[in-house]
């Protein structure tokens, strides 16, 4: 207002002793309410914590003078603070730099920052002070002068009767003098305070300091090749430094399928010199030449980047953004019956849009590569007690790869996917076809049933292509007998694989053998399940179910038949069935021949089944026998399941093992073991068995989607938090204490955001905690601040010393104290404690510095 | 078929239908318990080869109940294969004789290792039944064991005799009852909410198996 008009303003004089007069009445009542109140009161009536302090509350009140509307706030503290607590993170800056605790701040309330001329700041100041002293508070108040960005102030508190306690704060935003850059200069401007003429300067003037430094780690420049070597070089350390774009995780498990932004950009490190007392200005160039390492404390803050707490869709590219498009595709994929719907239907859909845009052949021709590629997977399976519930398939199988892969290709839509697994499923048609071994599969001998039926489909097919593969063997060597050549002594007895100890026949003296016999048939989930129904469906009728079981009995008994051809089925039945012989012999075991004995009751009954299969079976060895597993058969039958796979039975699958493995893969991380990282990844795999559970149950596609989409959200917060727990480790590897802490700080920080809404919170709240680093640790944190090259310090001028591994602090702030020693009687009123042992606090000056940055806060004492 | 057949025979409602399995060692007695349940007879029977089922219906906790119980071959041989029929039980018994201690040890070795591997529901009940206990003079397993095994494995725990009858209701109910009062498992068993093979199957072999209890 006064901008435009100033003669109006002074026109105004001519009002303004009734208006001030109204105006400090009114100051006066409102001050009084929030002294009678006190600070408990205040906060039920609604006082605000101020933000990012615990401790500080504010209330607010509006005031008008004529047209001027000020606004009056009160800070104040939950709890008061103790003495010498000023640099502790949560202090005000008022506080810290006034060294005051509660405080009154008025200010005209516009919308352009605060511009007051000096006649109203003063008049203003005096008024509240005129209030204040009227209602006998000891209350300090503030009043901002000047434009915002100096952050000026000035201000006044009653300190009883006799002493009046005055500030003000002003800032030079550039070229700082060089002796203020320095702490010797700025000494002599705090002692220039008080110290009238400059004859009296050399006088000794016991000076309390203390001081805070900041610095920070330089950026680090990971992919910077060229501008940068240098810096790069210093940063890796003589590793090698030709490989053009390095990035902070390639080590880490992830970075086979992306590179994640480190979301540490840094370190703030803070070293505390405590109070000392210094006589003489020669001592502060000392204090500027010390070393970091003297500092009575340091404090380690992470620089964390923002993309921690931003869940904008897009802003997070890792595991849980892909699944998410997975989940997508999920949801659309019961609108075709057939995988080739998808890849076909492109007629009147604008084929640029990005849910249907498939990458070219080039890229599916090397994925494909890298699928088929010959070399086995060390198949590293963490076996997981949720692994069962998930029933995904290892993630370095075969069709573990393909479901990562997918993730990765293109933008994951139904129609993408749909491409690669029809190339996927035709890559081993060819394997099969020219019995080439697949790859990325152990062969074991059994089908692991807690995983996805594709993956034991595609260990089914491994299996029956080795099994081809021996018999094109055998029939290329020719249909000749190996079995029977070792019993060439006995012409008859066939596929013996040794003598089984003290059992002779029953009907001659001879040994018993044990034939060779044949595997149990190998089963997919889906083989037994029909064998179930197929049982259901039976019912009771004995003889119709168990065919399998039969069959197995069947070519035993024939294996044994052929193994001992003068054998009867008690013999048969005391080596397969031993519970049901009943042995007569002594109980010394050792008994003579022939042994005696009987089958058991039910063996014996009329129209046992055993002794009718029995006497059905011919004698025969297994290599004559036909096999209980036909790998033709059964491999052509994996191969029609794959060729005619649902599309939903597909993404089914392939949501539940690409979850799995993403975990997997971020599971394989190290992280230093943080205990609350490890019970968060737990977590998520007990979260992840519940939810891709009920994928199995096939409930409704729209229902689990959101079931899943939820979950990808609660991936992505492990993700990024386990993300960050790797780089803190990393670059804190020799402080593992710290690392922890610091860790769970921001842990805890980020935890209120783990709600399981799809709707994000937005992170107001800044995180500012640092943690006290041990003196144990200082070497490990002053290893984040790598000297720096001569490239570097030649760029950089330092002027301000207090250097760490040659770097310059950010900020150095510093507080100068002098205390005067006040007589009983001078000092009567009660006054708030600045006394110490009937010190009295006369001048303190707050400086708050960089070499083109400088702010400086005074508070000065004085009895009038 | 289904439809019209089922309406003819009066499908008898119910409001559950649970699984149950027996497993164990060959010459333990399931097949002889499970005769004793729906047939209330004893005669010798040729070893189980596969498996075999009976279905009884019952009244228990004051609900219709509809048991599918399934009869598992304990031989070592067809081991593996027994495992198709784990799939989808609410309750299983694993059965030793008391008068055989390496049915009893065989149990914790192999038995209970097979329900980690193949049992597809996560809070099936488990029970532990000593069989035979009408040859108390050739005891080789006290009650005791029994008891600890059953607290350490958490499971439900009796002694039978499949020949005198003694308890065999009596441990059928029990497993029957606890399955009641888990909710989860209930989820899967209610008639109204799942299709189900038995609802729609073929009602001869309902009626044969409620006809001859
Ligand atoms: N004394 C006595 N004998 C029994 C009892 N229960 C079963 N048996 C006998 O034990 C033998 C084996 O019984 P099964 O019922 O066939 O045994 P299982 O467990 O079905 O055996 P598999 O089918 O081979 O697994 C038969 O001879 C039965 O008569 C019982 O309670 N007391
Ligand atoms: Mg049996």
């Amino acid at each position: 207002m006064f901008d435009f008009c100033p003669q109006l303003e002074r026109f105004d004089d001519f009002t303004i002793a009734s208006s001030w007069e109204r105006f400090i009445s009114e100051i006066e009542a409102i001050c009084r309410q929030w002294l009678a109140d006190g600070p408990k009161i205040l906060m039920q009536k609604g006082a605000e914590s101020v933000p990012s302090f615990e401790n500080l509350y504010m209330i607010k009140r509006e005031l008008k003078r004529g047209k001027r509307v000020y606004s009056m706030e009160y800070h104040f503290m939950k709890s008061a603070k103790g003495k010498n607590t000023y640099w502790e993170d949560d202090t005000h800056t008022m506080q810290l730099s006034f060294g005051v605790d509660e405080f009154l701040m008025i200010a005209p309330l516009s919308a352009s920052g605060v511009v007051l001329d000096d006649p109203e700041s003063t008049k203003l100041l005096s008024s509240v002070a005129i209030a204040l002293s009227n209602c006998g508070s000891n209350w300090p108040a503030f009043v901002p002068v000047h434009d915002p960005s100096r952050k000026a102030y000035i201000g006044i508190q009653n300190l009883g009767t006799v002493f009046t306690r005055r500030f003000e704060a002003d800032r030079i935003g550039s070229q700082v003098p060089i002796r203020l850059m320095h702490l010797e200069g700025l000494h002599e401007l705090f002692l220039s305070k008080f110290v009238l003429s400059s004859t009296d300067f050399p006088a000794r003037v016991k000076v309390h300091f203390s001081m805070k430094l900041t610095y920070r780690t330089p950026e680090y420049d990971y992919d910077n090749e060229t501008l940068d070597s240098e810096a790069t070089e210093s940063l890796v350390e003589n590793e090698v430094v030709n490989h053009p774009k390095k990035q902070w995780d390639d080590d880490c498990p992830w970075a086979e399928w992306y590179s994640a932004e480190d979301p540490v950009k840094g370190f703030e490190l803070t070293a505390i010199w405590g109070e000392k007392t210094f006589e003489e200005t020669l001592e502060m160039a000392e204090v500027e030449n010390a070393s970091s390492f003297d500092a009575d404390s340091w404090f380690l803050y992470p620089v964390v980047s923002q993309y921690m707490v931003d869940d904008s869709i897009g802003k997070f590219v890792g595991f849980a953004s892909q699944l998410h498009l997975l989940v997508n595709a999920y949801e659309s994929s019961a609108e075709a019956q057939f995988l080739e719907d998808f890849v076909a239907d492109t007629s009147g859909q604008d084929n640029s849009k990005s849910t249907t845009t498939v990458p070219p052949p080039s890229v599916i021709d090397r994925v494909m590569k890298d699928l088929f590629k010959a070399g086995n997977s060390n198949f590293m399976e963490s076996e997981n007690k949720y692994s069962r519930a998930m029933r995904g398939a290892p993630a370095d199988s075969l069709f573990g790869q393909f479901c990562l892969h997918a993730l990765w290709f293109g933008n994951c839509n139904i129609r993408a996917i749909a491409v690669l697994w029809i190339d996927f499923v035709r890559e081993i048609r060819w394997c099969w076809e020219e019995s080439e071994r697949l790859p990325r599969m152990r062969i074991s001998s059994s089908i692991d049933l807690s995983s996805c039926l594709i993956h034991q489909k595609l260990q089914m097919l491994a299996i029956c292509i080795e099994r081809k593969k021996s018999l094109n063997r055998e029939k290329s060597v020719g249909h000749k007998d190996e079995t029977s050549n070792a019993a060439a002594a006995n012409k008859t007895r066939k596929g013996s694989a040794g003598v089984v100890p003290k059992m002779m026949l029953l009907n001659t003296f001879q040994e018993m053998h044990a034939p060779y016999t044949q595997d149990a048939p190998l089963m997919t989930e889906d083989m037994h399940e029909e064998r179930l129904h197929a049982a259901e469906a039976f019912g009771n009728a004995i003889g119709l179910s168990g065919q399998l079981e039969r069959d197995i009995l069947s070519s035993d008994m024939s294996a044994f038949k052929a193994a001992n051809p003068d054998a009867v089925f008690e013999d048969f039945i005391r080596w397969h069935s031993p519970g049901d012989w009943v042995s007569e012999d002594n109980a010394d075991g050792n008994s003579g021949w022939p042994p005696k004995g009987k089958l058991s009751q039910r063996m014996s009954e009329h129209g046992n089944v055993w002794r009718k299969i029995w006497n059905d079976a011919p004698p025969l060895p297994v290599s004559e026998q036909k096999s209980l597993l036909d790998p033709v058969r059964e491999g052509e039958k994996v191969l029609h399941y794959l060729e005619t796979l649902r599309p939903q039975q597909l993404l089914e699958q392939m949501v539940c093992t690409a979850f799995k493995s993403s975990a997997d893969i971020l599971n394989k991380t190290t992280y230093g073991a943080f205990k609350l990282m490890k019970t968060k990844m737990d977590q998520l795999y007990a979260t992840m068995a519940s939810t891709l559970k009920s994928l199995q149950g096939k409930s409704d596609i729209s229902d689990l989607a959101g079931d899943l989409k939820r979950l990808c959200q609660v991936f992505e917060h492990i993700e990024k938090l386990l993300i960050l727990a790797a780089s803190i480790h990393r670059k804190l590897i020799d402080a593992p204490r710290l690392a922890q802490a610091i860790f769970a700080d921001y842990f805890n920080y980020y935890l209120p955001k783990m709600g399981t809404t799809l709707e994000s919170i937005c992170y107001e709240k800044e995180f500012t905690t640092k943690q006290k680093v041990g003196m144990h640790e200082r070497d490990a944190v002053s290893n984040l601040f790598p000297p720096p090259t001569a490239n570097q310090s030649w760029r950089k001028v330092l002027s301000m010393g207090n250097l760490l591994n040659g770097h310059e602090p950010t900020q150095r702030e510093i507080i100068f104290s002098v205390q005067e020693r006040v007589s009983n009687g001078h000092y009567s009123s009660p006054t708030p404690l600045y006394a110490d042992n009937e010190q009295i606090q006369t001048h303190r000056m707050y400086i708050c510095g960089t070499s083109n940055d400088l702010w400086v806060a005074l508070s000065v004492t004085s009895w009038d | 078929m289904d439809s019209s057949s089922s309406s003819l025979s009066q499908q008898p409602e119910f409001d559950y239908l649970f699984k149950l399995l027996l497993i164990g060692d060959s010459g333990v007695g399931k097949s002889s318990l499970l005769l004793r349940f729906t047939a209330d007879s004893f005669e010798d029977l040729s070893p189980t080869i596969g498996v075999d089922f009976k279905v009884k219906m019952v009244n228990i906790g004051g609900k219709k109940l509809k048991l599918a119980i399934w009869d598992t071959a304990g031989q070592e041989r067809f081991r593996t294969l027994t495992s198709s029929y784990y799939r989808g039980a609410q309750g299983i018994v694993m059965v030793y004789d008391v008068t055989r201690r390496e049915t009893f040890t065989n149990l914790s070795d192999i038995w209970a290792k097979e329900i980690d591997l193949y049992s597809t529901n996560q809070d099936c009940i488990k029970m532990l039944v000593g069989n035979k206990v009408d040859k108390e003079s050739e005891r080789a397993v006290t009650k005791k064991e029994g008891i600890e095994f059953a607290r350490e494995y958490g499971c439900l725990f009796l002694e039978c005799s499949a020949k005198t009858k003694v308890n065999v209701e009596q441990c059928f109910e029990e497993l029957v009852l606890k399955i009641l009062d888990t909710p989860s498992l209930l989820a899967d068993a209610s008639s109204g909410t799942k299709k189900n093979i038995f609802k729609q199957k073929q009602p001869e072999a309902d009626g044969a198996a409620s006809s001859c209890c």
